[in-house]
């Protein structure tokens, strides 16, 4: 007997997940959504910042980037805070195909796709960090998301309406009877404690794990998982987000993002969703790629590389198509058609950007399986900016009392991010903050240029002053290791000595390695 | 008379120049900015073993204390020791064991010196130990402190949280602020006054370390007559005002022998001699005006390592050194010269550079690259001092054989 019964249960917690669950919420239907990490953990949380004009697409793929276009102009009207308008540039370099930009320029007017072309003089004007070369530039409308804060804005607007969002729980078993998958058996990874969900319709929205998800109702989900390394830059060395004008290929994007920008991306396949170690060969490419477009790049700090896995679709007949050039488009397969299997639904791919759309057609499937009419309403329904939300630190510095006349200074944590004590008060009093690293994703801390340096100490001391000894001693060291393990893959330079300073820090002056067990 | 140019003002740098100029050496020191010293604990490292001196028996033929000997790590001790006492900042501890000494985080660190101030919160001592952190000071964690030390079985009597007198200001309290204003005694006397009636029956009280700067041992004095408790510091997070402490007594003593100073320039490479190659004309280093060159008898190269930029990192895997491009050993494979955890030994951290007996760097043959040009601390290969708690150990008997090779 199922311990508790809802009309949808939702598998993945990244942006495709919330957004059906959202969507779920607003047409009435009750809603249980399960994820097995933390918030932005996984690929959402994962990407490199970029809000798609659509522009990247309107070639090689055409349909994802007239939907790029338009869920565009309802991302920036519905979730404006979680938005930065940077503005975006195409430029196309001296080795760049010279056919290309006409081309590219007359599929944007296809597609409805707009562009504007500038003369390379009001691009550097625009750009001075920009290779001097550049032959043609082009205005579109890209812009920085940060999918933090929008993970954060989702689940708040889902737990408002009245759904449920469990945090670091997996569906271990999706039960079968007579050809329909009417429950599941959900694991607390804090508790261990089994809890089984029925409900009416089951949404596989598990990104690189959906296979397995599907694997547990014993069907076959066939999915090409494409691995894509990121490197942040330490500090934001341009102020619109720049494309290079060229068919799509490893290392064409930079996003500024916060006090960062973010040089994207490679893409490798990857058997699993859990194969994010990065090659040196990888960051190789894609500094020598920021450097085509930046030509000063290597004087500046790399601050660290990560991984992301996206998944897509792989129909039967695409077998062996390298992933680049699978379609980008999201798929929404009706297991009920496809296996015989009733009440699953997986959505696959896409990109954050169009995390709406796919809400809203997974759930105008899942409504009419429902026998329910209730039309979408995300397109038209704004969501506040949590509270507790991810703030950027410009929106962080005005909040400051620099004025000493308050009852007492304000005390910076984490001062790259601008965090301060009482910011992490609140958040570790909120459920589901097991480690440091949960704060890191609520509230940027320790992101910023020194790594965690400093604040992974001092909010080691709040946490273990409000929540009693058992947090700390799990999270500093996996903190500072968790931080390492972005940096290493850059380990010369600049970066090395920031990785340096951490070591005299926790092991020269606070002699991390001799302290006791789990204390670190 | 030699004259000796010393570039680097670290702690190596600091007690080279002094030493060389008070043998009698006409020493020049040229710095690009500070050295590390605001980054350390102020103690000086030897060896966390125990004993220290045995476990050296023990170590590789490229380490910097096989290099430098163990007489030359005896007589740099005997000279700080005594160079602390004569610039009032007094340092305990001797090279036969360790002091056990109690970190932020509520760890043991085991060093050879410290001084006096820190000596005294030796984990070995008999008097329970009151743990003291100060509001709104982020810098120490008096609970971390205080679970960490009774997981390792040092028996913590108290711990409390002391107020400090509000202070219009805008931006956080750092360790320096503080211990600068303990150097005022009005503030002392209000601060004392309200720790007091917190303290009863405290008899050790491990406090931050910012009972002073340039004043520490009045300051310290002061403070232990008004609360009439001992207290000893544990170093904070930086800026670590140990560290500048020792900072400026080295540099006072630096000046006072005669060293002539040279700050904010780098160093650009060497000054061309009439010898073929195998000496060093000097340096030329990087003045307001442009290049300038300075001549020299011998160099002395204090520029520590990849923090400090003495040696520099390379994408390709590949290491350089700064300022003569001296030979670096190295691996050129760059995903080997890190482990995964920051808490772990490093490959990166005991690269640098060779030196023969008389710490001159030396080529791939073994054989000094340059008759008169030495190498100290930081940028030695052979150690990784932070594994190892070797630190300053290694840059006093290092600096102190190159000078004496250097004069002869």
């Amino acid at each position: 007997m199922p311990a508790l019964s809802t009309q949808l249960l939702v598998i993945g917690g990244g942006a495709t997940g919330l957004g059906i669950a959202w969507d779920a919420t607003l047409r009435g239907l009750k809603v249980v959504l399960v994820e097995q990490g933390d918030l932005g953990q996984g690929t959402s949380g994962r990407y490199h910042g970029l809000l798609h004009s659509g522009a990247r697409y309107v070639i090689s793929d055409p349909t994802s980037a007239a939907d790029c276009a338009s869920e565009n102009l309802i991302l920036r009207r519905i979730v404006p805070h979680t938005i930065e308008d940077t503005g975006g540039l195409f430029v196309s370099l001296p080795t760049d195909p010279l056919d290309y930009p006409d081309a590219w320029l007359d599929a944007c007017r296809k597609q409805g796709v707009p562009a504007e072309e500038i003369s390379p003089a009001a691009a550097l004007e625009r750009e001075p960090l920009l290779n001097s070369r550049l032959g043609r530039a082009f205005l579109v409308q890209d812009a920085a998301l940060d999918s933090f804060d929008l993970s954060h804005t989702l689940v708040d607007a889902i737990r408002r309406a009245g759904g449920t969002v469990w945090l670091r729980q997996r569906v271990e078993t999706l039960h079968v009877e007579s050809g329909r998958v009417v429950r599941a058996d959900v694991r607390s990874f804090r508790t261990g404690e089994v809890v089984t969900v029925g409900a009416e319709v089951f949404v596989n929205a598990a990104g690189p794990f959906a296979g397995e998800v599907a694997a547990s109702a014993g069907i076959a989900l066939p999915l090409a998982l494409g691995k894509g390394t990121m490197v942040a830059m330490a500090e934001r060395l341009v102020h619109a987000v720049v494309n290079r004008c060229k068919p799509p290929a490893d290392g064409d994007i930079l996003v500024p993002i916060g006090t960062v920008c973010i040089l994207g991306t490679t893409d490798t396949p990857v058997a699993s969703g859990k194969e994010l170690s990065i090659e040196p060969w990888e960051i190789d490419l894609l500094l020598a790629e920021g450097e085509a477009l930046i030509p000063t790049l290597p004087d500046h700090r790399a601050l660290r590389a990560w991984a992301g896995i996206r998944a897509l679709y792989q129909p039967p007949q695409s077998d062996g198509q390298p992933t680049r050039t699978l379609p980008r488009a999201h798929a929404i397969i009706d297991h009920s058609a496809n296996d015989g299997l009733a009440g699953l639904i997986t959505v696959i791919g896409g990109k954050l950007t169009t995390f709406r759309l796919m809400a809203e057609e997974t759930l105008d499937l899942v409504c009419r399986s429902l026998g329910v009419e209730a039309p979408c309403q995300t397109s038209e329904t704004s969501l506040p900016d949590p509270a507790h939300g991810q703030l950027s630190p410009t929106k962080r510095l005005a909040g400051f009392d620099r004025d000493g006349s308050g009852p007492k200074p304000v005390e910076t944590i984490c001062e790259c991010e601008l965090v301060t004590r009482s910011d992490l008060a609140t958040a570790i009093e909120r459920d589901g903050i097991d480690e440091l690293d949960d704060l890191r994703r609520d509230l940027r801390l320790g992101m910023g240029p020194c790594q965690a340096a400093f604040c992974a100490y001092r909010a080691a001391g709040i946490v273990h002053d409000l929540r009693a000894p058992h947090m700390a001693d799990a999270g500093l060291v996996d903190f500072l290791n968790e931080r390492w393990r972005g940096m290493r893959p850059l380990a010369w330079g600049h970066t090395l000595r920031q990785m340096e300073l951490i070591r005299r820090i926790y092991l020269d002056l606070l002699c991390t390695s001799t302290a006791p067990e789990g204390q670190g | 008379m030699t004259h000796l140019i010393v570039i680097g003002a670290g702690l190596t740098g600091l007690f080279a120049a002094a030493h060389a100029a008070e043998r009698g050496a006409t020493v020049t020191l040229v710095a690009l900015g500070r050295g590390g010293l605001a980054l350390s604990h102020g103690c000086i490292d030897v060896l966390a073993v125990e004993p220290p001196l045995e476990a050296m028996s023990r170590l590789d033929k490229s380490h910097p204390y096989v290099k430098a000997g163990q007489k030359a790590l005896r007589s740099a001790v005997e000279q700080f020791l005594g160079w602390m006492e004569q610039e009032g900042l007094p340092y305990q501890g001797h090279l036969e064991q360790n002091l056990r000494l109690p970190t932020a985080l509520g760890a043991s660190h085991s060093t050879c010196l410290a001084p006096a101030a820190q000596a005294q919160g030796d984990l070995e001592g008999k008097e329970p130990v009151t743990l003291a952190g100060l509001a709104g000071f982020r810098d120490f964690s008096t609970s971390l402190a205080a679970s960490g030390l009774e997981r390792i079985g040092v028996r913590v009597a108290n711990s409390v949280e002391l107020p400090l007198p509000h202070q219009a200001s805008v931006r956080d309290r750092y360790s320096i602020d503080l211990a600068r204003r303990f150097e005022d005694k009005a503030w002392r006397e209000e601060v004392a006054r309200s720790w007091k009636t917190r303290l009863t029956g405290a008899r050790r009280i491990g406090i931050p370390a910012c009972l002073g700067l340039t004043s520490h041992p009045e300051v310290w004095r002061d403070m232990h007559e008004r609360l009439g408790a001992l207290i000893f510091e544990i170093p904070t997070l930086p800026p670590s005002v140990p560290g500048l402490r020792l900072e400026n007594a080295l540099r006072n003593r630096a000046l006072k022998a005669g060293v002539r100073l040279i700050e904010g320039s780098r160093a650009l490479g060497q000054v061309d001699g009439r010898s073929g190659g195998r000496r060093a004309g000097g340096v030329v280093i990087h003045a307001a005006g442009g290049p300038r060159a300075l001549q020299a008898d011998a160099v002395l190269l204090a520029t520590g390592g990849f923090l400090h930029g003495g040696l520099v990192a390379r994408q390709d895997g590949r290491a350089q050194e700064s300022v003569f491009d001296l030979p670096v050993r190295v691996s050129g494979d760059r995903t080997a010269l890190t482990a995964g955890s920051p808490i772990e030994a490093q490959p990166y951290a005991t690269l640098g550079l060779l030196v023969d007996s008389r710490m001159r760097p030396v080529g791939a043959r073994g054989k000094a690259v340059f008759e008169n040009v030495f190498a100290a601390g930081g940028l030695l290969a052979g150690s990784d001092r932070s594994s190892e708690g070797s630190r300053q150990g290694i840059d006093l008997a290092s600096a102190w054989r190159a000078v004496e090779s250097s004069l002869t």
